[in-house]
């Protein structure tokens, strides 16, 4: 038996453009797999030169699905160029915003690209594996997941100025006041839209039951965790210190903050992807691995500091006995119980007379020559690190992308999922879908990671041990 | 009701152009219509076209040919590949499907090989005017002269 490769190219329902090879040795089983993000933009490089004043549009343009992310980030950063501190009137719009963000971003994941699998199964035909069949056997569950993003979507036009590329997150805080018109609407909205979070939990867990082999099979590792925490170790998206913790639940270290990033966090580079692949310095590339965004988040954070949703983690917790839950299909999981979160802080936050008051913004001049700004974007840990010259033009950019934390682990849930469902006699549909939904369960953003933007569409080579292409598989 | 949406990109050259019609449709006030600008169409935004009973896109689609020709296009990406933004083609289908609202509708597009910049302001604008001229009934522009 020659030795050879599978290509998955690309891989469907995800943000962006990527493909995956499997690879078949000389006995015919799998090998190897790994995922190649196949994009490049280079923001890094053309935002130097430019004014920081500018940073925030042109890094929100790297994504238009998390460009909320980018901005708050950015903003951040700058405030340390200018040394500001935002009055608490400016953080809790960034917050809200940021949440609004989180919410539609998940709510597109769970309703658009992965009930499809929930509701027919990953065997399913292809063709029924998808929104539009949704529409027709579920529509209330397809109206719901509209709802739910518009409801997202309006939060961030109206406190921020527009739903993709806001302008009104700016440096030293925001760039208006909370009407309490908007206010009202939003809170008369809440109720509705909890019940919606609610009703998709308990969906996804009654479901459970029948996708015991992907918990089991699809990307279940012990890895490192990494998400920012507060003081009180409550879920934080916008502000505190990154925490580290192992597969065991033991905190390798905590209280770093963001500015140090680079001490602990190193940025390998392999000649298959365009995607870097971070890992947690003080072990090693690539034995650092780390995971980032939902589940990382709920494994970190001792409670959520919201009712319904603390209720939820709870429960969470107990799938691992309070130790850290290691199986990546339960990112899932994890991110509704962030939609639950998310609907009831904007409630808490909108309440809080201190959001209401007039003063959103303070203003400064470039006071500091580096900025770094870091919060928790969907998809995991947000990093924007930023270099000025005493003019405040960029003279360096180092971004580390939410999705990019992941790599490794992404990488590593590919080989586990192909050595699982892959039989090289007798390739499935449904075992190729397998392996590209252990990529949706990271939910990566692909043109966010490389700063790129990409097509998607579909079909599979299988490729001999010199990398020939041997045989192509369309998945379209 | 009449709904027009305008969309695109307007740091993408003339990808810019729903865009910029929309801004050119606002100036005529028309009656019974609703103008919509936006950067790409996305699922949620049928909630806004419930009342539709007849709805324009206006988009700029890339070809190297047949530079500022104004098309009808419903050339549809795979559906199965739903993502953050979708098709006006998809827009209709949840729209009858969800909400049981089945509008009438037309694609304009302008097909274009430059989404770096407006290659030639004057073909551009023209290509804007003659669809604004298409758009605004008769007796809207009556009283606008």
């Amino acid at each position: 038996m020659q030795k050879k490769t599978i290509v998955i190219d690309p891989v469907t329902r995800i943000e962006g453009h990527a493909k995956i090879t499997i690879d078949i040795n000389e006995n015919n089983e799998v090998e190897d797999a790994k995922i190649h993000v196949t994009q490049y933009r280079g923001f890094e490089k053309f935002c130097e030169g430019r004014p920081y004043t500018e940073m925030p549009a042109l890094t929100a343009r790297t994504c238009g699905i998390c460009p909320v992310s980018h901005v708050v980030s950015a903003t951040k950063a700058i405030d340390e160029i200018l040394g500001v501190t935002p009055p608490k009137a400016g953080v809790n719009i960034r917050k809200i915003v940021n949440l609004a963000q989180m919410l539609q971003s998940h709510t597109l994941n769970f309703y658009h690209l992965s009930s499809p699998d929930f509701i027919y199964g990953f065997d399913a035909p292809q063709e029924d594996r998808n929104i539009f069949k949704m529409m027709q056997t579920h529509p209330q569950m397809a109206r719901d997941g509209i709802n739910l993003r518009a409801f997202g979507q309006k939060i961030i036009e109206d406190l921020a100025g527009k739903r993709i590329h806001p302008t009104g997150i700016i440096p030293g805080g925001a760039s208006h006041k909370i009407e309490e018109s908007t206010k009202e609407k939003i809170l008369e909205e809440v109720p509705a839209m909890l019940k919606i979070a609610q009703s998709a939990l308990e969906f996804f867990r009654e479901n459970l039951h029948k996708f015991q082999e992907e918990i089991d099979y699809l990307g279940s590792f012990p890895s490192l965790f990494m998400a920012i925490t507060n003081d009180e170790g409550t879920l934080e998206h916008y502000d505190g210190k990154l925490c580290f913790m192992d597969s065991e639940g033991n905190i390798l270290k905590d209280n770093i903050e963001p500015r140090d990033y680079k001490e602990y966090i190193g940025e390998a580079v392999e000649t298959f992807s365009y995607l870097k692949s971070p890992y947690y310095k003080p072990l090693g590339y690539p034995q650092g691995m780390y995971r980032v965004g939902a589940l990382a988040r709920v494994n970190i954070a001792k409670t959520c500091g919201t009712p319904i949703a603390d209720k939820e983690l709870i429960k969470f917790k107990a799938l691992n006995d309070g130790k850290p839950v290691l199986n990546t299909f339960y990112y899932h999981y994890a991110r509704l119980i962030e939609m639950i979160y998310a609907i009831e802080k904007i409630e808490e936050l909108l309440k809080c007379d201190e959001t209401m008051s007039d003063n959103v913004r303070s203003t400064s001049t470039v006071s500091y020559e580096k900025g770094v700004g870091c919060s928790e974007a969907p998809r995991g840990t947000l990093f924007h690190e930023y270099h000025v010259a005493k003019d405040g033009i960029i003279t360096g950019v180092n971004l580390i992308i939410a999705t990019g934390n992941n790599n490794l682990a992404m990488n590593a849930g590919v080989k586990q999922v192909a050595q699982r469902f892959v039989d090289p006699k007798n390739i499935t549909d449904g075992a190729l879908n397998r392996v590209e939904a252990v990529i949706r369960c990271f939910d990566p953003c692909l043109s966010c990671s490389t700063h790129a933007l990409g097509i998607v569409s579909s079909s599979v080579e299988i490729r001999d041990h010199n990398k020939k292409v041997i045989q192509v598989i369309d998945r379209s | 009701m009449r709904v027009i949406i305008g969309y695109g990109n307007e740091l993408r050259g003339e990808d810019a152009f729903g865009v910029d019609t929309i801004k050119e449709l606002q100036k005529l006030n028309l009656k019974n219509t609703k103008l919509l600008s936006m950067h790409q169409l996305t699922p949620e935004i049928v909630l806004k076209l419930l009342d539709a009973d007849e709805i324009i896109f206006i988009d700029a689609s890339y070809d190297e040919k047949n530079h500022y020709a104004l098309a009808c296009s419903l050339t549809e990406q795979n559906n199965l590949n739903l993502s953050h933004h979708i098709s006006p083609k998809t827009i209709i289908h949840i729209l009858k499907s969800l909400y049981k609202n089945v509008p009438s509708f037309f694609v304009y597009s302008m097909i274009s090989k430059s989404f770096e910049k407006i290659e030639d302001q004057k073909r551009y604008k023209k290509c804007i005017d003659m669809l604004v001229k298409n758009l605004a009934p008769k007796e809207d522009k009556v009283i606008l002269e």
